[in-house]
């Protein structure tokens, strides 16, 4: 897929923006007087410094057989092979109150989305999951005791991804633990979910509906999957 | 990079004493500021570096660019003079960064030049704009992070990264939105602009405070102007819109790496000064957005939003994630507050119609004083309204009492 957005910033002197003349066109070169470094941005995530700056080559891999979550790390690598498919997997959550996480933090839905819709697109196999009241929240009385109730965790074999998960939302409560199988770690108590509505809504814009997180429950997902 | 920031004034050296307002004045409504290259299709590219360059208007309610003391953001980012830096928090982010979400999101299609062929009479220059204004915020993001990328390279490999994957975003923005300029036949001469403006100076601390509520402000004003166009189709008549949900990601995320700067630096947040400082730049954000849009009713009536209560959304839910970070932030939330802003305008409009009139300079600026006077105690009793304590759950003293 092309991106029309092309831009290409040259080190030359020339004060010259282009127009581009008609949609059709896949690029249009903008000559910036930026100092001695310049940028080329092309049509997908290749862009160098040609002053210097390298940035590592982006993990992105098109392969279709391509199947890991999108963090790499060391923790991770391997999680495709049939024989490490026994071995205890170390699962990392951050949790907070069903109304914080499903009702308040729409921002929070977004996210969710757009990782999907990701991993869609790169044709990776989901990571992340919502729990509704996990039961491995038993092992944690010292989350549990600071916890309100109905509780909902995020939770990811993806260790960074958790990271960045608690700074984005940052009222939640982080941990990690080991269990067996995804069955196992993703373990529920069957809880209604129910939230009042809103006294006074201002936005120009309704809430997003009851039940958005219904494709990111474990069900759901492996659903999709078979 | 929404920069919101304009209110304050470019002083090189204000980190002892709260800089001072300069009267927010805007002399027109600013979209003159920005040379256009040509008003017709650019067959041959190079025509347009033929016309004459236009003086830059520089207002205070203008986008501004950016620039800091590039050698103390070396300093505090030396991961070995500074050893709070959570690495973890700053790994995170690069490989979110790296992650690309928007990779194959920015495809224009046919659709644009025909929404803007039907844009015709005022509205059709208020999206032009609209869109010079914003190209102008992304690529003033584009020039500061893109530089910040340059100089921490040897002193923090990590945190450099970040910054040229942000730099990235950002031109791709700018570039997004000059393609839609070019849907009216213009474009911006970015590389006159980068040469040619002014740039406002901000200490490193300032450019954290200024740039997260920018990105984050940025964020709420895409996604509230996304959904209200998704609930309400019949205004949609620009197709970019349709684009601002995956692009407004990029700005939060953008705010979430100004968050973990600053928790890596948390001088500038733990203490009494950090809360003053705070309440400052929210002040100065959301006043400057709440002035700059209602001389503009005009657009965000076209797509159909009431301008103050669009404002006053995007304020109170940007105060709210910015009490995720911020040791403390203003109580947006009461009718007071508002009731400030709305007075602020009206004394803003007073200023407008004063240096619109005939009255020699003299006659005007001896007018303009009292206004001015009335402007400024407004602007401080909202400064001096109680405050909210705030901060993240990382530091914050009232951590032991949450309920998570």
């Amino acid at each position: 897929m092309l991106l029309p957005a092309t831009l290409s910033f040259g080190s030359c002197t020339s004060l010259a923006a282009v127009a581009p003349t008609h949609q059709s066109e896949k690029s249009a070169q903008l000559h910036l007087p930026l100092g001695s470094s310049s940028l080329v941005f092309s049509s997908n995530t290749n862009f160098k410094f040609n002053g210097g700056l390298q940035p590592k080559s982006l993990f992105l891999n098109t392969s279709k057989n391509f199947k890991t979550s999108v963090a790499v790390q060391s923790d991770q690598v391997g999680s495709s092979d049939p024989a490490e498919k026994e071995v205890a997997k170390k699962y990392y959550f951050v949790v907070a109150n069903a109304k914080f996480m499903l009702d308040e933090e729409e921002h929070f839905q977004e996210q969710l989305c757009e990782r999907l819709r990701l991993f869609g697109e790169r044709n990776m196999e989901q990571d992340f999951w919502l729990v509704i009241e996990p039961k491995f929240l038993d092992k944690f009385p010292n989350i549990t005791k600071r916890l309100s109730r109905p509780a909902v965790a995020l939770v990811s074999t993806n260790r960074v991804w958790i990271t960045f998960m608690k700074l984005r939302l940052d009222r939640v409560l982080s941990e990690s633990f080991e269990a067996d199988s995804l069955e196992e770690a993703l373990a529920s108590t069957p809880t209604k979910i129910e939230f009042k509505k809103p006294e006074n809504w201002v936005a120009p814009y309704p809430k997003y509906e009851y039940g958005w997180w219904e494709p990111f429950l474990p069900q759901a997902s492996s659903k999709t999957e078979a | 990079m929404a920069a919101e920031m304009a209110l304050i004034k470019p002083i090189s050296k204000f980190n002892r004493t709260l800089p001072k307002f300069r009267n927010p004045i805007t002399p027109k409504p600013c979209y003159s500021y920005i040379k256009m290259s040509s008003s017709a299709p650019a067959t041959s590219p190079k025509k347009s570096t033929a016309k004459p360059k236009k003086a830059i208007k520089e207002t205070l309610l203008a986008p501004r660019f950016y620039t800091t003391d590039f050698d103390e953001m070396e300093t505090l980012f030396n991961t070995e003079i500074n050893k709070n830096l959570n690495e973890a928090e700053f790994e995170a982010l690069l490989q979110e960064f790296k992650t690309d979400y928007n990779q194959t999101h920015f495809v224009r299609n046919k659709e644009f030049k025909e929404a803007a062929d039907k844009l015709q009479g005022p509205l059709r220059q208020i999206f032009v704009e609209f869109l010079e204004r914003s190209c102008t915020a992304e690529f003033s993001g584009f020039l500061l992070y893109k530089e910040l990328g340059r100089r921490l390279k040897k002193t923090n490999p990590v945190v450099a990264e970040i910054f040229s994957l942000m730099s990235r975003d950002e031109a791709r923005h700018a570039g997004f939105l000059n393609k839609g300029l070019s849907d009216f036949n213009l474009a911006l001469d970015l590389g006159f602009l980068t040469k040619a403006r002014k740039y406002t100076f901000f200490k490193p601390k300032f450019i954290f405070y200024a740039t997260y509520l920018s990105e984050k402000i940025g964020y709420w004003r895409y996604i509230t102007i996304y959904r209200h166009l998704k609930t309400n189709p019949e205004y949609q008549c620009y197709p970019i819109f349709k684009y601002f949900e995956n692009w407004c990601q990029d700005e939060n995320r953008h705010g979430d790496f100004f968050s973990a700067l600053m928790k890596a630096q948390p001088q500038f947040l733990n203490d009494w000064k950090a809360k003053l400082w705070s309440r400052f730049f929210c002040l100065s954000v959301y006043v400057t957005m709440y002035l700059n849009d209602c001389q503009r009713t005009a657009f965000y009536e076209g797509i159909g939003l009431n301008t103050k209560e669009f404002d006053m959304h995007v304020i109170i839910e940007t105060n709210r994630t910015t009490a995720r970070i911020f040791p403390a932030v203003l109580d947006v939330e009461n009718p007071e507050f508002k009731r400030k802003l709305d007075r602020m305008v009206e004394i803003n409009t007073k200023l407008i119609t004063v240096g619109e009139s005939d009255d020699i300079p003299l006659v005007k600026n001896l007018k303009r004083i009292p206004i001015i006077a009335a402007f400024a105690s407004e602007l401080l009793a909202a400064y001096l309204m109680p405050p909210i304590e705030s901060g993240s759950v990382d530091f914050a003293e009232f951590e032991p009492q949450i309920v998570y």
